[in-house]
């Protein structure tokens, strides 16, 4: 099993106990989990701290998830629930400084439900790039460069020519709206809320 | 949100997407595929009920130095459990006797008995993610992992 095997097989290789499983989970959403945890400024340390016990709780809840598609949300959610909690508890053993505490308490704000979606949002984009063709993916890759690839460059490395490289990309972005990732994201159920769907 | 029917838009944020797998570290990877160790499928769990460390008012000073109060709980059973530096003093409630593992993803598990009234103290609990298991009439609990 790999990060690419549709998340159902996933979830339920990793409930019968099956590390490959698990590990295919973790690498699909690791990216999410860290990204959310980078948008709260937590040292590295509460970093690694807040990611384990994300893992670790995903273990547990693996038993109860009844919408293998809620389980973006559940991370993102609980992601952010823990940087929270770390947030909160940090606060409360260190000398109130007051200076210090409007900070944190703009960093506990500073993930509304809003920046939740696009981190989902982006969780879909590379689910979505996952699924394009090798070459297509490619070709998006190293227009993402940094720094940017010439044209030149491109059309030697993939071996097409330069004047294709601009409509191959449009092909590729329409290719990538249209994948089951980004299809599924405006229909994906929040929590375990919509768990009659799909 | 961009507008992902904009090619330059959608460009954007897949470049966000793209990026963010950065701050992924082989370190939180190695982390996460380990903590499917501790899979158990039988566990009955106790959630966190409340924990001084994130609520107002209720740091208490009994041990000498400021201490953490948590408590877990499942129906009628509950966990009161004081920590102060690796030092962990707890209770089960009904106080019955029975047996208390700490484990510790990070150090080697602990097991104490309770005394008669379901009081227990452990010592050597190193800082990093714990759990507790429970056993006592005949049923055993385990609680939610939570960072000491």
């Amino acid at each position: 099993m790999d990060a690419s095997d549709p998340l159902p097989a996933l979830v339920s290789g990793a409930r019968e106990g099956d590390q490959d499983a698990w590990n295919a989970i973790v690498e699909r959403y690791l990216p999410l989990v860290c990204g959310v945890v980078r948008r709260h400024r937590l040292s590295e340390a509460d970093g690694d701290d807040v990611c384990q016990t994300l893992w670790l709780r995903l273990v547990e809840h693996l038993a109860t998830l009844r919408e293998p598609a809620a389980l973006p949300g559940w991370i993102a959610t609980t992601t952010r629930n823990e940087c929270l909690r770390l947030i909160a508890a940090r606060k409360r053993m260190t000398p109130v400084d007051p200076v210090e505490s409007a900070a944190l308490a703009g960093i506990a704000d500073d993930l509304a439900g809003a920046d939740l979606l696009a981190a989902e949002a982006r969780q879909a984009l590379r689910e979505g790039l996952a699924e394009l063709p090798a070459a297509r993916r490619e070709l998006l890759l190293i227009l993402l460069a940094d720094p940017p690839v010439s044209y030149a460059d491109i059309s030697e490395r993939l071996d097409i020519p330069v004047g294709s490289i601009g409509p191959t990309r449009a092909r590729a972005l329409e290719q990538l709206r249209n994948t089951r990732a980004l299809l599924a994201l405006a229909e994906r159920p929040r929590l375990e809320t919509g768990g009659e769907r799909a | 949100m961009n507008d992902w029917t904009d090619d330059d838009e959608l460009m954007a944020s897949l470049a966000e997407a793209v990026e963010e797998t950065d701050t992924v570290t082989e370190r939180r990877r190695v982390a996460a595929q380990a903590a499917f160790t501790w899979r158990d499928v039988d566990a009955e769990l106790m959630e966190l009920l409340h924990d001084s460390a994130v609520e107002a008012g209720s740091a208490i000073r009994s041990t000498g130095q400021m201490s953490r109060v948590l408590s877990f709980g499942r129906g009628a059973f509950t966990l009161e459990l004081e920590v102060g530096g690796n030092l962990v003093l707890g209770q089960l409630i009904p106080g019955t006797p029975g047996t208390v593992v700490v484990q510790q993803v990070d150090a080697e598990s602990t097991t104490v008995d309770t005394d008669s009234s379901g009081f227990f103290r452990i010592e050597g609990v190193e800082p990093g993610l714990v759990r507790f298991v429970v056993t006592t009439g005949g049923q055993t609990l385990t609680t939610a992992w939570v960072h000491v």
